[in-house]
């Protein structure tokens, strides 16, 4: 079943490569519709009070070298599955931007699909790290061909600054593999757990492990790489990257940080707290000086991925299931967003603040696209009824008890996200619309389906959120009851 | 009958559900029948919701208080259950939203006969009522802290309505932003609440603050962030600016908005009174903000040219009345004034709109004389007032007396003071804008005036029949006492002085208007409300911009710099580096002598 997952988009990428180019988007839909079933089947048939990994498969590769082919799914890995399968589904189904050398659009963009899935799904380091760094050749080919003006900066700096995380990466799990006691070297994930290392060493790989995944998710100062990426990027693929491709530096973070060196990590706690803190009102900031929109919604990303490190900061169990509800549910309303700021940009042929203006005119501006667009930069601002409040409160929840103070600062973060999002839908969606200047071109049906889809699960997901956190609980349970208590508790709050 | 009570919850589903049908008849997607249905629609959900809450009011009265709580969902050791209180007042309540919000709904088809946005407003309208009336059922201050949150965008969007006007835009973004900095503050008071008292429900809180003893700053901290929610959502200092610059949203909705919007804020401080007690500071500052908006509106609405905007302070002044209620302790009264706002308020906002509707101008100045043109406006505005202020046997007159009767006898002269003086500046206020509109002679604007179409004048007198029915309706439900009437000989006595005084003044053709004071700087530091406005562009609006463009320079500079700089570094290295394959072969045998006699060095200095 896993395995199905990563290697059929696999497969279709190399059947879309061959087709004729104008089957091509045939071939792609198809791939990515079995695949999103897949999903769905998965998520039908996963056990939610089952805590150990689920669906394994185990195939021995390189057993001398401790690579082997093991995967599995829990509560952490199948809510990101299954938005990587939805996310993809969107972007490969419905793109109407990509116009030229389509196939070879489609064949990465599988690719990428396939590399991601395979990422969360496996549950040896190496493995993962393999995956991690094969997703990054279709990227950075996929921002350097579609991108806009500055696309080869963009596309170099983010393949650098992905190597160096990878790198990094690399080097915490091979340090950890020989510095296990068997001798050998020891990738699987499972025996990694019951291993225990000096508080020392397990700073220091953490550490290691901290900056890898950081600057690919990013966290502030690791963030550099982010807005120039995604500015130029074009929108289907700037929805793949800031709804999935960045969720695997997030998934490390629960994954291998909080999950294989968790003395350390509650040790580090505080800190990343407060760094968390720190990094949600820096992007808050600097996303309001922002006079594009799309580098704007950029910036709201970097603050927005602080507050699933304030959750993995403080590893309750209430928190770590806001984490993982964070990441789907950024995931979810960062595509919406790019997809409707591509559309804006494509139609009236800007992204200045200073231009745009009075889009919601229903005669002559986009009075759908307008109002999704409110609805999705309020479900940032974390407005309830929507699928941001809930993770975002969960996070708050599960973390004011162990750090008030990083927790009142993140949801003063939440105040400054909605000044810019206010910001920008006055400017955008309200005034007068230019009679003069307003003749822009309709907006298709077709092309608004994915966000009418995304808003949809956006606002279900908001008024029934059982069905988000539910696959994650009893994940969640286990990696904070893996974890020593952190004594740090604030002493006022205590009754 | 118990059915009704049963499914109680039903109400705000009325409106809500045609909120979302009203959608189907927006211009983009519904364009051959027009806007109209969905107002149509619209009304006929609040009339369901108003019969329905009618008959349960019925059903409930004097019965104990009914509990019932809908799980949301459960996670971790957090539950979130939708608790809901049924019981006379807060159907009560119920019947009023809804009520008010048939009549303002039958207004506005008369007010905005011309207008496209139909779909959009009628849709907001019923957002609004559905979100007040689960509020009003609502017994747990997370999904009180929620609703707030819902009604702060359904703000926004109401009052960004008109987006095509630049006022607008701005009033809407302020309306949104100064109420969410009132709403943050409750969402960490609600975060921060919950470790301490492990619920959100209201009758739990109210147990465990009767029990417990918590660590006072911390309490007092976690007090001081739940009211502010109120705050804000009540137009209090230093919040107040949104209020008056949300009426640049229709006026319909400004019925809703004064009458009733602004006392969820209110409404959800009641809930908290339980806990304020235990913090002393946190009752004080209660008490000083309601007193300091109280005064200071109450002076700032005197000093308008723009009639909206006159009321909608005088709003702001009321609520102020109901924080000093709450702070000290007059639950009743808090509640009596929230209904008198409600009514008298809503009736003011009618009777102006019935003016502002055909006269075209919203500005005191320019209006006059309409007394013999208008008289059916001119009387609903006077009955508003009666409502309002402390005008026996009205319902402002109830409230305002039992709660200057409860300051005095608990010895706090000071405010019952404060309740004469304001009372009196409310009555004078109201006066003015009387006498300005009403008195004197007709001005160019006013030469032709007629009283407007039915659907306007209607509910406009029908509310005002309310509030001349609310003495009955008092004596009826037992809430009043007519010998209370004896002891209220100074606050009578303060509404004739505030009364006479605007007449004297406004009424007075000797007089010349606009008056001025002989001090222009006194005048204008309350007709620019404080200077609030400048202090805040100043102050927090300019820090914050200042502040995000340093941010921003510092990320594109200084770390995005750092990136770059090892860019250049390495690629500056390898070009020079590139220079040090020149070819000579003696260099290179140097080279490696060098390095092996290095390593020479290296190994054996360890030996010795």
């Amino acid at each position: 079943m896993l395995s199905a997952l990563i290697w059929l988009p696999a497969i279709g990428a190399l059947i879309t490569g061959l087709v004729p180019i104008k089957s091509a988007k045939v071939s792609a839909v198809i791939v990515t519709t079995i695949v999103l079933i897949l999903d769905i089947l998965l998520l039908g048939q996963f056990n939610l009070g089952e805590s150990n990994f689920q669906f394994q498969e185990n195939l021995p590769w390189l057993d001398n070298l401790g690579l082997n082919y093991t995967l599995g799914i829990d509560g952490l890995s199948l809510p990101l599955v299954v938005l990587n399968g939805l996310i993809t589904w969107l972007v490969l189904c419905f793109d109407r931007e990509i116009e030229e050398r389509p196939r070879l659009f489609y064949v990465l963009g599988l690719l990428i699909h396939s590399g991601v899935s395979g990422a969360f799904l496996s549950l040896n380091t190496l493995l993962f790290v393999i995956f991690y760094e094969i997703e990054l050749i279709p990227l950075y080919l996929i921002i350097a061909i579609w991108g806009g003006r500055k696309k080869n900066y963009a596309a170099i700096k983010f393949l650098i600054f992905t190597a160096i995380s990878g790198i990094l990466i690399l080097a915490g799990f091979l340090a950890l593999a020989w510095l296990a006691p068997d001798g050998l070297p020891l990738f699987d994930y499972n025996a990694l757990r019951l291993v225990s290392l000096p508080l020392q060493t397990q700073v220091i790989l953490l550490l290691l492990l901290l900056c890898g995944f950081g600057i690919k998710a990013p966290f502030v100062p690791f963030h550099t790489w982010l807005p120039d990426t995604y500015v130029e990027s074009a929108t289907p693929i700037v929805m793949l990257l800031g709804g999935v491709v960045a969720k695997l530096g997030t998934y490390g973070l629960f994954r291998f940080c909080v999950g294989l060196f968790p003395d350390a990590w509650s040790l580090l706690a505080p800190w990343l707290a407060l760094w968390a803190g720190l990094g949600i009102l820096y992007g808050a900031i600097t996303a309001i000086a922002q006079k594009d929109i799309k580098r704007m919604v950029a910036y709201s990303s970097i603050g927005h991925m602080s507050y699933i490190l304030l959750a993995a900061a403080a590893t309750t169990p209430l928190s770590l299931i806001g984490g993982i509800a964070q990441m789907v549910s950024h995931g979810l309303i960062l595509a919406l967003l790019f997809d409707l700021v591509g559309i804006i940009e494509k139609k009236v042929g800007t992204r200045e603040l200073d231009v745009l203006n009075g889009l919601l005119n229903p005669l002559r501006g986009f009075p759908t696209i307008s109002a999704l667009l409110i609805l999705g930069g309020m479900a940032s601002a974390g407005i309830p009824g929507m699928v941001g409040f809930i993770a975002e409160f969960l996070v708050f929840q599960g973390s004011f008890s162990k750090f008030p103070i990083p927790t009142l600062l993140a949801i003063l973060g939440t105040g400054l996200t909605a000044v810019y999002f206010v910001i920008l839908l006055n400017r955008t969606c309200f005034g007068k619309l230019d009679n003069n200047t307003a003749y822009y071109p309709k907006v298709f049906r077709t092309e608004q389906i994915p966000a009418l889809v995304l808003t949809s699960i956006v606002i279900f997901l908001g008024i029934q959120p059982q069905w988000l956190i539910r696959w994650s609980e009893t994940a969640s349970v286990q990696i904070a009851d893996r974890l020593p208590a952190i004594t740090i508790v604030s002493k006022t709050l205590q009754k | 009958m118990n059915n009704w009570i049963a499914m109680i919850w039903l109400v705000p589903c009325y409106s809500l559900v045609g909120a979302v049908l009203s959608l189907i008849w927006s211009p983009s997607i519904t364009r051959r029948t027009g806007p109209r249905p969905a107002g149509y629609l619209n009304i006929g959900m609040t009339f369901l919701a108003w019969v329905h809450s009618l008959v349960a009011l019925w059903a409930v009265w004097g019965k104990p208080s009914q509990f019932l709580s809908f799980t949301w969902f459960a996670v971790a050791d957090l539950d979130f259950t939708f608790d809901i209180e049924i019981s006379a007042l807060t159907i009560g309540a119920m019947v009023v939203i809804t009520g008010i919000n048939l009549l303002a709904q039958i207004y506005a088809v008369g007010y905005m006969e011309m207008d496209w946005g139909w779909a959009r407003f009628y849709a907001l309208l019923a957002f609004f009522e559905a979100g007040m009336c689960a509020l009003v059922l609502c017994d747990s201050l997370f999904f009180s802290y929620v609703i707030l949150e819902l009604l702060t965008l359904g703000t926004y969007l109401l009052v960004g309505m008109w987006y095509n006007q630049p006022l607008v835009v701005t009033g809407a973004r302020d309306a949104f932003l100064t109420k969410r900095v009132g709403d943050l503050f409750l969402l960490m008071g609600v975060v921060g609440l919950f470790p301490l008292t492990g619920t959100w429900n209201f009758h739990l809180l109210a147990d465990w603050a009767n029990s417990a003893t918590p660590n006072s700053i911390a309490i007092t901290l976690v007090l001081l962030g739940l009211i502010a929610g109120p705050m804000g959502k009540c137009a209090q200092f230093p919040l107040h600016l949104w209020l008056d610059e949300a009426m640049e949203g229709p006026l319909p909705s400004t019925i809703l908005r004064n009458g009733v919007v602004v006392a969820t804020g209110a409404w959800v401080l009641v809930k908290l009174y339980p806990l304020l007690q235990l913090s002393e500071l946190v009752q004080k500052i209660t008490i000083g903000v309601g007193a300091a908006t109280a005064l200071g509106a109450v002076l700032i609405a005197i000093g308008q040219t723009d009639v909206k905007r006159a009321l909608s302070y005088l709003v702001s002044a009321y609520m102020g009345l109901i924080f000093i209620a709450v702070g000290t302790g007059t639950i009743e009264s808090a509640y009596l004034l929230m209904l008198s706002n409600a009514l008298g308020a809503g009736v003011l906002t009618m009777a102006v709109g019935s003016i502002i509707s055909n006269n075209i101008t919203q500005d005191l100045t320019l209006l006059g004389g309409l007394w013999s043109r208008r008289p059916i406006s001119g009387l609903s505005f006077l009955i508003g007032m009666a409502g309002l202020v402390a005008l026996p046997p009205f319902c402002g007159f109830w409230a305002l007396s039992s709660l200057f009767n409860y300051l005095q006898q608990t010895d706090r002269y000071g405010l019952a003071i404060l309740i004469l003086v304001v009372n009196a500046l409310i009555a004078f206020s109201l006066m003015r804008v009387f006498g300005l509109i009403w008195g004197d002679r007709p001005k160019q604007m006013t030469e032709r005036s007629a009283e407007p179409l039915w659907l306007i004048v209607l509910p406009m007198t029908i509310l005002a029949g309310i509030v001349l029915h609310t003495p009955q309706l008092l004596t009826v439900m037992g809430v009043i006492n007519w010998s209370e009437l004896v002891n209220s000989a100074a606050i009578i006595l303060s509404t004739i002085i505030g009364i006479s005084a605007g007449s004297y003044v406004y009424l007075n053709q000797q007089i010349a208007k606009p008056i001025l004071l002989p001090n222009r700087s006194i005048q204008e530091f309350f007709t620019y409300d404080f200077y609030t406005p400048q202090l805040y562009k100043f102050t927090i609006v300019g820090l914050v911009d200042i502040f995000s463009r340093a941010m921003y320079w510092f990320d594109r500079f200084f770390i995005d710099g750092v990136g770059n700089l090892f860019g250049v570094v390495t690629l500056l290295s390898g070009e020079s580096l590139k220079y040090s394959t020149f070819g000579q072969f003696q260099a290179y045998i140097l080279t490696i002598v060098f390095g092996i006699g290095l390593l020479i060095i290296l190994v054996f200095s360890n030996q010795f």
